[in-house]
């Protein structure tokens, strides 16, 4: 009812605003003498969803120059937007135009429920080529900042432009360079000494290697050379035991990816779900990496990224074949596979279900993964971020390293079961409670009143390894 | 002789400690029996060496046997198989769960868009199970742009990167067959999110959305677990009195 009236106001006023700058002036166009902020309103509410107001093509064309296009048309104009169907039956030239060129991409545009007073506040609007990015849209940022904050960012040192992988091989370049400069001054020295003996008629001088040299040289400072092997024999053994104990622990692992994503800005700044883009996780034995038209999704309109522009969503354009200027798929394109790297890598032999943790057991995401909204790229989250999380509820805390089967079974231990999620804890329920050898069972198992993974056969070899 | 004693200790610890800190975020870290890791039998998505081929060219890769082909479509015209998953929804449909596995025949044109509206309807009981289901679904898939309950507030449309319409306003009477024909081919900005939601999923995310454009977000169910909208208790309502 508020909706109706306020309408009837909207056309009085508007009506009321006709008639007065009509008085003024003889031929008022409507692509004058709008107001600019209520037809913001009115665009964001009825027209962002396909329109621009720059050029750019989104799911229609942009509306940059709309009065030029339609100049003299504006009745025309009223009624395309008010039903296109019925503009178009009118077999204006200009509307077949725009029928032929844009109908078979996009369909047909919604018949909008706007009147001509609300299409003039939409027209100045357009006109005015909305905000150019005042402080508004700082502090928008900052809010979002704010909001989701960082703990391990690549992407930062990625568009540093300092590219710092060649220094090993610069390094040991030098290093060659140096030895031997040093070789060959040795040699020199002990020839031009050799020559001195020869002049001054001394004994020859005597014939050492090298490693003679280096063994009188480290006799003659053993004090310095003995402190510097102690410390060299404890670092060895610090770090050697640091370094085994992290075989096979994957830790911190966030490899690069050929495309720099960011999981803090699509999980936490667009609050997209994991299971979005993983969609596969909850009905699947692998999350999965989503194939680039779930890109699409988005990225068929969003064309500029907030950290890297037009750079790394160029590549899913460049591998699904996507031209962004004209908002059309190229035909006949050879697409070409995104090539990520694998960041959670289980050892072969053991067979790990995402659906039945994701579906099954009912678990966050976060629990096995941690904070993945605060990470740029993939990364293999330490089991002491894992434990720091104070969003996830009934999160189980271990002590374990993230993905070890020590981790595994440890989790298996801890976290109980609900028997009344699924249907088969039902039955094995109902079939226990039929025997006598079943009923010692159940009530061995039920002793402590609650039910763990390890009591249904979690801690078996053969639940995971098969 | 202690004073350089101390010195040389001090330059050389600091110097192995500096170097023992470094991290290399690339590396996954030392393997015991790489075998284990890197077996001959195929693993999705593990490209055997990972980064060392990260920078090659596709024909590189290639030469080098290093095939995989990744974040592809699923192949045209693939069927899924699903007799479980049939068997359970029987009970959720009004006339069998064969649209399941059936293929949608309508094509992605605007002829056809509105031909939907007509032609497509639910298989689904709108039940409490459809619902919940549908309800779950929708947060997942939908809300981060039409919004945690339709009002096409979502975070992305929130930032104005994407502004997707609202159900209780501009989509109040979108037909439940052109939602679905939405949902497969995509509409507008949205792209098709069938590789995402099986035909099933499809339909428990619409039968949610019927609710939403009521501008329902928690609906209540009766006894028999079908739904309850204030509004369409409401509408019979408002004709009796209009009648007389």
């Amino acid at each position: 009812m508020t909706g109706f009236s306020k309408r009837i106001f909207r056309l009085l006023a508007g009506a009321v605003l006709l008639v007065s700058m009509s008085a003024q002036q003889a031929s008022a166009s409507i692509h004058e003498g709008g107001d600019a902020a209520s037809g913001e309103k009115l665009f964001k509410a009825n027209c962002a969803s396909c329109h621009k107001i720059t050029e750019e093509v989104l799911a229609a064309p942009g509306l940059k120059g709309i009065d030029q296009r339609w100049a003299g048309k504006d009745a025309l104009l009223v009624k395309w937007i008010q039903g296109p169907q019925a503009a178009a039956a009118t077999g204006d030239p200009y509307v077949k135009g725009l029928v032929d060129k844009y109908v078979s991409q996009f369909g047909w545009m919604a018949a909008q429920a706007v009147n001509e007073a609300e299409i003039k506040d939409i027209m100045a609007y357009v006109k005015s080529g909305g905000s150019q990015g005042g402080a508004g849209d700082a502090a928008a940022a900052n809010a979002l900042n704010e909001k989701c904050p960082k703990i391990e960012d690549k992407i930062i040192e990625e568009f540093s432009d300092e590219n710092d992988s060649s220094s090993l091989i610069w390094m040991i370049i030098v290093g060659v360079i140096l030895a031997i400069i040093g070789a060959s001054a040795a040699n020199i020295a002990k020839s031009l000494k050799q020559a001195v003996h020869e002049r001054d008629g001394l004994a020859p001088v005597e014939d050492k290697t090298y490693w003679q040299s280096a063994k009188a040289w480290m006799w003659k400072h053993r004090g310095y050379v003995g402190v510097a092997g102690v410390i060299l024999v404890m670092y060895l053994v610090v770090i050697g035991y640091g370094k085994l104990n992290r075989i096979g622990v994957n830790q911190g692992y966030m490899p690069d990816q050929p495309i720099w994503f960011s999981h803090n800005i699509h999980a936490c700044q667009n609050e997209i779900d994991c299971q979005y883009c993983h969609s596969s996780a909850a009905k699947s034995k692998h999350a999965g990496i989503p194939s680039v038209n779930v890109c699409m999704n988005c990225h068929k309109g969003i064309k500029k990224g907030t950290i890297s522009g037009e750079k790394e969503i160029a590549k899913i354009y460049a591998a699904i074949g996507f031209d962004p200027a004209t908002g059309q798929y190229k035909e006949n394109y050879q697409q070409q596979p995104i090539q990520w790297n694998k960041v959670h890598n289980l050892p072969d032999h053991v067979n790990f279900n995402h659906s039945l943790h994701v579906t099954g057991a009912k678990l966050d995401c976060k629990q096995c993964h941690g904070p993945v909204q605060t990470y740029s790229v993939g990364r293999l989250a330490p089991i002491e971020e894992i434990n720091a999380q104070e969003d996830v509820t009934g999160l189980i805390k271990l002590s374990k390293p993230t993905l070890t089967m020590g981790w595994c079974i440890e989790c298996h231990n801890k976290a109980q079961i609900d028997l009344a999620s699924s249907d088969y804890y039902v039955e094995m329920h109902k079939r226990f409670e039929s025997s006598a050898v079943g009923k010692r069972t159940l009530k061995d198992i039920m002793e402590d009143g609650e039910v763990t993974v390890k009591e249904m056969g979690g801690w078996e070899c053969g639940k995971c390894h098969y | 002789m202690n004073r350089p004693l101390i010195k040389i200790t001090g330059v050389l610890s600091l110097v192995l400690a500096i170097t023992s800190c470094r991290v290399d975020p690339n590396s996954a870290g030392y393997e015991y029996m790489p075998d284990m890791y890197r077996s001959p039998a195929l693993e999705a998505y593990v490209d055997y060496g990972s980064n060392k081929h990260m920078d090659w060219t596709l024909s590189q890769k290639a030469d080098a046997g290093v095939t995989m082909k990744l974040s592809r479509k699923p192949a045209p015209g693939t069927v899924p198989f699903m007799e479980t998953e049939m068997k359970r929804a029987e009970k959720l449909t009004t006339a069998g769960a064969g649209f399941m596995i059936y293929p949608y025949t309508l094509k992605n044109t605007p002829e056809d868009y509105e031909r939907a509206a007509i032609e497509v309807k639910s298989p689904l009981l709108s039940n409490q199970t459809n619902i919940e289901k549908g309800a779950a679904l929708y947060q997942k898939m939908c809300a981060h742009c039409h919004g945690k309950e339709g009002k096409g507030d979502g975070a992305i449309s929130a930032s104005g990167k994407i502004v997707a319409p609202d159900y209780p306003g501009k989509l109040k009477d979108l037909s439940e067959g052109k939602m679905y024909h939405s949902i497969t081919y995509g509409k507008g900005l949205m792209g098709s999110h069938a590789s995402q939601l099986t035909k099933l999923e499809r339909w428990q995310v619409i039968e949610y959305v019927k609710c939403l454009q009521k501008g329902v977000s928690a609906p209540t169910f009766d006894k028999n677990g079908m739904v309850v909208l204030a509004a369409a208790t409401e509408a019979p309502a408002e004709e009796t009195t209009a009648k007389p």
